[in-house]
């Protein structure tokens, strides 16, 4: 698994395309009205909208992350990282920025690369 | 050199841009590109901190919160420039006091990255100072996100063209790019 994490508009989506010779195919595209798992494409975008329908549908996101990532050994994951805000004053979106941050942790430590992107410009940090 | 430097507030870009401006002066012109628009006095303390700040430096200060390519008619591009910032030009230019936008043809976020590009090409010395407001866990109306994705669309280009990128992290730079350069010049800061 290759993990790919920056702020929003970074590039990370063309980056894994560029990298890894994605289609639109290829992508599967998460949305925060659906929690079902997200699973058989070779990308995995936005897995914190994925989360944010687990976390309004009161579903245990650690141990659906466990699942994920057990179902998704070879896929490139992206994840936007929410954590260097000012904390919401909405307790959903509270609860949502403090999942998606353990859910990096945990993804981090089970890829086998991760990547930072930063105004289009990728670093490895794992 | 072309550097760009960006990061979250306080993190110390401007404190970066000014030594990495000074740095690169030969000679030339030392000018500090000042681009905010003061609306209240918050505004004002702002700028007369930052101008404390520059005290000393030898900078020359041109005021030019849009259409940024004018600067190319007021300086002379051979000398060392300081752009402070980014966010600032893209703002006056997508929500001008009192009225609608005259970019004609083109949207403001366009003018902007246009003028900024067009600025770089004819400029080798300049520091570029922009702010990453990307990593929140804020839901913002369209305004606010049309804003943010314009100005990252910009950041991008930007980062792209300049020989160096920079990321202020607590008074530490990540350098994202042209690593060799940045040790050749780091060697002139102050």
């Amino acid at each position: 698994m290759v993990l790919v994490f920056g702020g929003a508009y970074q590039g990370k989506l063309a980056y894994a395309k560029e990298r890894f010779g994605l289609t639109a195919a290829d992508v599967y595209r998460c949305s925060s009205g659906e929690a079902g798992m997200p699973v058989g494409k070779k990308t995995v975008y936005e897995i914190d909208k994925w989360i944010l329908a687990l976390v309004k549908a009161d579903i245990d996101v650690s141990e659906s992350m466990k699942q994920f990532i057990s179902s998704n050994r070879d896929a490139t994951v992206i994840c936007n990282d929410i954590s260097c805000g000012v904390v919401p004053a909405d307790s959903l979106l509270r609860k949502w920025r403090e999942a998606v941050g353990k859910s990096l942790a945990e993804l981090s430590r089970a890829s086998d690369e991760t990547v930072r992107l930063f105004c289009g410009i990728p670093s490895r940090v794992k | 050199m072309r550097v760009f430097i960006s990061g979250g507030c306080k993190n110390g870009k401007s404190y970066y841009a000014l030594r990495l401006a000074k740095a690169q002066h030969n000679g030339g012109g030392l000018f500090y590109v000042a681009t905010m628009k003061p609306t209240d006095a918050e505004d004002r303390e702002r700028i007369d901190r930052h101008r404390r700040e520059r005290e000393g430096w030898g900078f020359a200060t041109v005021e030019q919160p849009t259409g940024i390519e004018g600067v190319l008619g007021k300086c002379s591009p051979g000398g060392s420039f300081l752009i402070d910032s980014v966010t600032a030009l893209l703002f006056n230019e997508m929500f001008p006091v009192g009225g609608t936008s005259g970019c004609g043809a083109i949207s403001p976020a366009e003018k902007t990255e246009l003028g900024l590009l067009r600025v770089i090409d004819s400029i080798e010395n300049i520091v570029i100072v922009s702010d990453y407001i990307y990593s929140d866990a804020m839901v913002y109306g369209d305004l606010t996100e049309n804003y943010r994705k314009a100005l990252a669309g910009i950041d991008c280009a930007l980062a792209k063209r300049c020989d160096i990128v920079l990321e202020a992290a607590y008074s530490n730079l990540v350098v994202h790019k042209g690593k060799e350069l940045l040790g050749k010049l780091y060697d002139k800061m102050l």
